[in-house]
């Protein structure tokens, strides 16, 4: 066979029942795979900037936390009802720390915590609170705005539906 | 294919036929909401005619009275037809350019003429020039008056705590 028909063969193959089933196969696949395990994610709003920008493209690997222990700064994806639309927040405390914020700079267990993510910040001011057992304390990057308008605070762990990888 | 593989093929495609076009009680809830969405919703094109319409259809979806419960907002308080229909139009005028949308819906039946009803609600829309987005987690009652379902109750599901 010449190069020329390999080619041809490689990009339009016959349709034969061995071609349909690798079609079917691969299709099963797709769904499975960027349903359950690596969602597509889409990027909407501002509150995680400047790490991730509104508008762009990233995945949430569900799988992360099946070997592994949830550690502070990750970056996760919080469910509602379910997982078609979800919150991406920063983990920033885990159960049992004490959080608070202190014009804006960020203190956990009574320890100032440097943020490299963190490029905007208003002066939040919130009392320490202790982070509740099976609990973690997730906020967003962008502290660019008011303390009322940005959604935060401690979530249960089961509401975590994976970690955000890219 | 022969006659006798045809007929009990005949009747399971009409049994498909009839479980996917027959309206069911969670069908009729599911369409509820999507109107529900449809309705609140605003477009900027949209006549004053038109946006007093559909708060009249959107307070229509829903029982008398109605019970609104947003702790974050301090609202916790049945509220009349007459009532919903007026904040759903003010919800609108303050929000001229704002799509809603129900996701991830799900509907359980306690009893035969009561539902309820987990979903998120997102808003997508557009405040001058500023483009926003944001969603909520509902609890929401419905209940079936001859015949009809209505939603008995909203509750915003508070599960991020500061």
């Amino acid at each position: 066979m010449d190069i020329s028909n390999r080619v041809k063969k490689f990009f339009l193959p016959s349709l034969n029942v061995k071609y349909l089933r690798r079609i079917m196969f691969l299709g099963l696949s797709c769904y499975l795979i960027f349903s359950y395990l690596l969602i597509p994610l889409r990027i909407e709003g501002h509150s995680m900037e400047p790490a991730y920008q509104n508008g762009s493209f990233s995945f949430c690997w569900r799988m992360k936390y099946l070997f592994s222990e949830i550690e502070r700064f990750d970056v996760v994806t919080v469910r509602f009802t379910g997982r078609s639309v979800m919150l991406l927040k920063r983990i920033v405390a885990l159960p049992g720390d004490t959080v608070e914020f202190r014009e804006g700079m960020l203190y956990i267990n009574e320890k100032q915590i440097n943020e490299p993510y963190v490029h905007h910040r208003c002066a939040w001011n919130l009392a320490p609170r202790k982070v509740a057992p099976d609990h973690v304390y997730v906020v967003g990057d962008n502290r660019g705005t008011v303390m009322s308008r940005h959604r935060f605070g401690q979530i249960k762990i089961d509401r975590i539906v994976g970690g955000v990888i890219l | 294919m022969s006659k006798i593989l045809l007929f009990p093929l005949l009747i399971l495609l009409t049994a498909a036929a009839v479980f996917l076009f027959l309206p069911n009680d969670e069908k009729i809830i599911r369409k509820n909401l999507t109107s529900l969405a449809e309705y609140s919703s605003t477009s900027p094109e949209e006549t004053t005619i038109t946006t007093l319409k559909k708060s009249t259809l959107a307070a229509k979806l829903c029982s008398q009275p109605c019970l609104i419960h947003i702790e974050s907002f301090d609202i916790g308080r049945e509220f009349d037809k007459k009532e919903l229909k007026d904040h759903i139009l003010m919800m609108k005028k303050m929000l001229p350019d704002t799509h809603f949308t129900f996701h991830d819906t799900g509907v359980s039946f306690p009893e035969n003429d009561r539902a309820e009803i987990m979903s998120t609600l997102r808003l997508k829309g557009k405040i001058d020039t500023t483009r926003f987005t944001d969603a909520y987690e509902l609890s929401i009652h419905a209940e079936k008056i001859k015949s009809d379902w209505f939603f008995s109750s909203f509750t915003v599901v508070e599960f991020m705590e500061q």
